[in-house]
């Protein structure tokens, strides 16, 4: 069978509307009903594997025909993001099995993987942008039904997504009046000949959008809160899906629309490449320290992964601005390792605060026992996410390393790295303080989370560790993604790399059999051993003193402090704290004019006599001047 | 079979004979023979080269050093931190006071004979016990574990009802 | 095929160099308190002890398996440590990847001692993680320097390159010095041992740690410290041609070591952090604008 772009593009909406009729009849009618649509991507999307589609006009607007297409790296991403749609609204029943709002939520839901697709397939400027819009929308929707919070969340998104909106629309009337023309071919091919100061702005207007939906530093601000507060499949979505929407957008642009060449030729190389990558590599190392040591001292299970998106996200601008095939491949290829180990994180801590209702880590602790399956898929996530080998975390990492490396960055190198360490405190704590320490009595019934809930972290550990160990399977796509984009793809082998200029050979299943050798001398010492005795939690050491359930014997709150104290001479540059400023500059401002506003007939009318004056005043003198 | 246990006789005795090499101390410092562990395990008599170390937590730790009088609120986590140390475990008396009372011979709130509630492997006697004396007890405690005589946490297993009932009468548990 | 038997027969020789060390060691501090000191082979006769307990406790499977994957990530580490005219496992991972592997230990290790439910277990390996990001900078800037100047990442050609006495200690001081203090700390020794930290949280993550699992931990202790002191030989003190140098080499470092050791008392952790990243990043940045400036 052929399927068109276009129907791919409406296949969830479709099933979105059917399960919305379904679900006057029963909740499972619409329930299988959307979960077949979810499913019926893939075998959509099976026939373009391999194909490049440009031009597949659908629509025409202002005599310009929009067009949709499929390339190597819109076909990874839209697989990947297939697959995490259709974990997360598995996840998604369970979240909302009690609210009333889970029809609306499923329509929302299947508008928004529609819109995902369509930014995915567009070639040309206006329907991206279209689509973008209705992405935002739609999230905007989705995280009011989220926590108390929701609804302050609900306003930052909005704001900053509308910021986002208005610079990218800027850009592209822009472009449209100077090139004529809404495709990305045509616009690339004026661009190759503008001056260099529109091709700056409309650069800096597109990025300023595509970087405020990947959370990238300064632009950052509603990140925090909209994560923490929206129910957790849309957090989910979020993380892994909106944020490499755009990161997405900002490869095609940078490496397909403008093009290095372009830049390389109006503006000096720094570091072998042009100055405005070089700043957005700085722009990503910040983002990576700084999401790193703010996650560190958090106290919400949620605003901790918030924050390590960001510094994630960090990796990944890094990765791909650094420019080289190298580079790209490492911010590629974490483009698809965030999404899925990030995923399995959201989706452990939404499972944790399904069954015991708080995300406050100083409340929670010692539920490894009553909840193992969720233990062990959040320590595949946290290896991951630490890059640790062999997860899939890793490999990424390493390659934007050892990029850094091949273009002589020191500096930059020292705080991707030290970022690693960093991530390591972060996701420690957010274990430790769930799942490790004391149980409180109040959780002992807890049980594990339902069998169908946890189908969606197993099969993203099982990815996670498929694509740590093999990670010639991600490295398929992604060079394909990187031969569209214009570069030499990098060498790769089924297990690794192979040693190529730049870059040290690398196998990971040898370090993980090593590892899995060590493992078993290791474990045959401990267990050929006199066997161990449980002991209940409260016999511990504690200088001789016998513990009662009644006191608290844990240490989970400020479990950093003492990192804070070495960080709070920086707490005072805080970015929220300069827009709070900002917006109070704004109000004070306002509250002067509104007082010209006096209601007051009379004040209006010499308001208007005296610019009168002004204005022919003006108008006389310069007549008399010039 | 008898081969077997020969074998597992050998064995232990090595175990044993290697064992008494590697005792780490716990010492409670309930009282004033506190004071005379420092010159004991430092340049003067260094009991660090019989591998006798000072180490902090129940856990880890070979020998309860029991430093003078015990009263009846001690005696509670004395008896919780003996329980969590692990098998082989010994405990060492030290000074009058956890003989027969010491000086607090009258006390209503002091316990007089601590083998009635733990164990006790080896007494040094006195009041302070010198280093030298103190020394010599861990010499001796060496010599009774090297010789496999050293069997206190096995009766107290044995008789675990025998010396509860001794605890109980006192804490009222 | 004689690769594949040193391979295997690595961690064991890397376990009994370490026990060689923290012996030698302990007789050094007591000889520099005037005290005869323990034998030789006490580190030995104490994980004998501990192996041999009656009894052991649990707090969990996780509590049992961190002692066990401490040990199993360290084998794993020393086998990508090369060795004089064996690669070992380097032809599949370089320094950036050792950086990493390095981490597995202390990664099961803290998980295992969270399992304790024991607060100072906790405490210990929150300060444990905080000292890491702490030294991990000087570190990571002085590995950067020796990148910039060899342009490989592989540490067997860092050991050839430095054959004769072309020694990164002479010949990047700066960089040695910063490297050696970031080592220094790395091992936890005074006036950096604010994760064990006896009097404060009765031994960190050890608290709840006795018999066959404290044993596992001295068996990877043990290696860990060859690890440690390899490690600094291999990128500062140019490798050894044979076998005998590199133990004598390590054996170097343990002195000096020993000697700062003895005589520190002990930072709060925040002050710790505080001198990692102001005098060693120093000194390593310095090192590092040095080797950028003069190229190669």
């Amino acid at each position: 069978m052929n399927f068109s772009l276009l129907m791919i593009l409406l296949t969830p909406i479709f099933g979105g509307l059917l399960a919305y009729a379904g679900s006057a009849l029963h909740k499972a009618v619409r329930n299988i009903f959307f979960l077949i649509f979810l499913i019926l991507p893939f075998f959509e999307l099976y026939q373009y594997a391999n194909k490049t589609i440009d031009n597949f006009y659908y629509l025409t607007v202002l005599g310009q025909s929009l067009s949709l297409g499929i390339n190597a790296l819109s076909f990874m991403l839209s697989l990947l993001f297939s697959l995490i749609f259709l974990l997360a609204y598995i996840f998604l029943l369970f979240e909302f099995d009690k609210s009333e709002d889970s029809d609306l939520a499923i329509l929302e839901f299947s508008f928004l993987e529609g819109a995902v697709f369509g930014v995915l397939f567009a070639r040309d400027i206006l329907s991206f942008f279209i689509f973008f819009e209705i992405i935002a929308l739609i999230i905007f929707f989705l995280i009011g039904k989220g926590y108390e919070e929701s609804h302050n969340a609900q306003l930052k998104y909005i704001t900053w997504a509308l910021i986002g909106a208005n610079s990218m629309l800027a850009a592209v009337v822009f472009l449209f009046f100077k090139a004529g023309s809404f495709g990305y071919a045509e616009i690339s091919g004026y661009l190759s000949t503008a001056p260099t100061p529109i091709v700056l702005i409309t650069f800096v207007l597109f990025v300023i959008g595509f970087l405020i939906e990947a959370s990238i530093m300064p632009l950052h601000v509603w990140a925090p809160i909209t994560y923490a507060e929206a129910p957790d499949s849309v957090s989910v979505l979020l993380s892994s899906v909106v944020k490499k929407v755009g990161l997405y957008l900002f490869t095609i642009f940078v490496f397909s629309i403008f093009g290095l060449n372009l830049f390389s030729k109006i503006m000096p190389r720094v570091f072998e490449a042009p100055l405005i990558m070089y700043v957005l590599q700085w722009i990503g190392a910040l983002t990576i320290i700084i999401g790193t040591f703010v996650a560190i001292v958090q106290e919400d299970a949620k605003k901790i992964l918030a924050w390590s998106s960001i510094a994630q996200s960090g990796y990944i601008l890094l990765g791909l601005s650094l420019g080289t095939p190298l580079g790209v491949a490492g911010g590629l290829l974490h483009i698809v390792n965030h999404s899925i180990f990030k995923g399995i994180l959201f989706f452990v801590v939404g499972g944790v605060i399904y069954r015991t209702g708080t995300k406050n880590l100083s409340e929670l602790g010692g539920l490894i026992k009553k909840m193992p399956i969720s233990f062990i898929s959040m320590l595949l996530a946290i290896i991951a996410t630490a890059g640790i080998p062999p997860l899939n975390g890793f490999v990424s990492k390493y390659l934007i390393y050892e990029a850094l490396i091949q273009n002589k960055e020191p500096l930059l190198l020292t705080i991707a790295l030290l970022g690693g360490t960093g991530s390591f405190m972060y996701v420690y704590r957010l274990i430790h303080s769930i799942f490790l320490g004391q149980l409180p009595k109040k959780y002992e019934g807890v049980k594990e989370v339902p069998i169908l809930m946890q189908v969606p972290m197993l099969v993203l550990s099982l990815l996670a560790l498929l694509f740590g160990v093999l990670p010639g399977i991600p490295m398929y796509f992604v060079s394909k993604a990187e031969a569209f984009l214009g570069f030499d793809p990098i060498k790769y082998t089924l297990t690794g790399f192979p040693e190529q200029p730049g870059l040290h050979a690398l196998n990971v299943p040898i370090i993980s059999a090593a590892l899995m050798g060590g493992f078993v001398v290791a474990a045959l010492i401990f267990y050929l051993l006199p066997k161990t005795r449980s002991v209940h939690q409260l016999d511990n050491y504690y200088a001789g003193e016998i513990l009662t359930e009644d006191v608290k014997y844990n240490y989970s709150f400020g479990f950093y402090s003492f990192f804070d104290d070495i960080i709070k001479p920086f707490n005072e540059w805080s970015i929220d704290r300069i827009y709070e400023n900002f917006v109070g500059f704004v109000k004070t401002v306002g509250d002067y004019i509104r007082r010209i506003y006096t209601g007051n007939l009379e004040t209006y009318v010499s308001l208007g006599i005296i610019i009168l004056t002004i204005f022919s005043l003006i108008y006389i003198i310069g007549g008399v001047l010039w | 079979m008898e081969l077997q246990e020969t074998l597992e006789e050998g064995y232990v005795e090595i175990l044993d004979h290697l064992r008494k090499r590697s005792l780490w101390m716990l010492h409670y410092c309930t009282a004033c023979g506190a004071v005379e562990l420092p010159p004991t395990i430092t340049s003067r008599f260094d009991a660090e080269r019989f591998g006798i170390a000072p180490f902090v937590t129940s856990r880890q730790s070979d020998i309860l050093l029991v430093t003078g009088y015990i009263n009846i609120k001690t005696l509670k986590r004395l008896v919780t931190v003996y329980e969590q140390m692990l098998p082989p475990k010994y405990v060492i008396g030290f000074g009058s006071c956890t003989i027969n009372g010491g000086i607090y011979w009258d006390s209503y709130a002091v316990v007089k004979r601590l083998d009635l509630y733990l164990p006790v492997d080896v007494y040094i006697a006195g009041c302070m016990p010198t280093p030298m004396a103190v020394l010599e007890g861990f010499r001796t405690l060496m010599k009774l574990i090297d010789e496999g005589k050293a069997n206190g946490w096995r009766k107290y297993i044995e008789n675990y009802d025998y010396y509860k009932a001794n605890q109980r009468k006192v804490l009222k548990w | 095929m004689v690769e594949k038997l040193v391979l295997i027969l690595t961690p064991i020789f890397a376990f009994f160099v370490g026990i060689f060390l923290e012996g030698f060691k302990r007789k050094m501090v007591a000889r520099i308190h005037r005290r005869y000191g323990p034998p030789l082979h006490q580190p030995l006769l104490d994980i004998i002890k501990l192996l041999s307990k009656k009894e052991n406790i649990s707090h969990g499977v996780m509590f049992d398996l961190g002692p066990v994957i401490f040990v199993g990530a360290s084998i794993l580490t020393v086998l990508f440590l090369p060795l004089p005219h064996f690669k070992q496992l380097t032809p599949y991972g370089d320094l950036i990847a050792f950086l990493y592997i390095m981490v597995i230990g202390s990664l099961g290790m803290a998980l295992g001692a969270g399992e304790s439910g024991n607060p100072n277990a906790s405490i210990g390996i929150a300060r444990a993680l905080t000292l890491m990001l702490g030294y991990e900078l000087p570190l990571i800037i002085a590995g950067n320097t020796l990148v910039v100047r060899y342009g490989t990442t592989d540490l067997y050609k860092f050991m050839t390159l430095q054959s004769g006495f072309n020694w990164n200690l002479f010949l990047l001081p700066l960089t040695a010095i910063a490297g050696f203090i970031a080592t220094y700390g790395a091992m936890g020794e005074h006036p950096f041992d604010t994760v064990v930290a006896p009097q404060e949280v009765a031994t960190g993550p050890m608290v709840e740690y006795g018999g066959k699992h404290l044993g596992l931990l001295m068996i990877g202790h043990a290696i860990q410290v060859y690890i440690e002191t390899a490690f600094f030989t291999i990128l500062f003190l140019g490798g050894a041609s044979n076998i005998f140098t590199f133990i004598l080499k390590q054996l170097g470092v343990i002195i000096v070591m020993t000697l700062f050791d003895t005589v520190f008392p002990r930072f709060r952790i925040e002050n710790a952090v505080r001198y990692f990243w102001r005098w060693p990043t120093l000194i390593a940045l310095l090192g590092l604008l040095i080797v950028y400036i003069g190229g190669k």
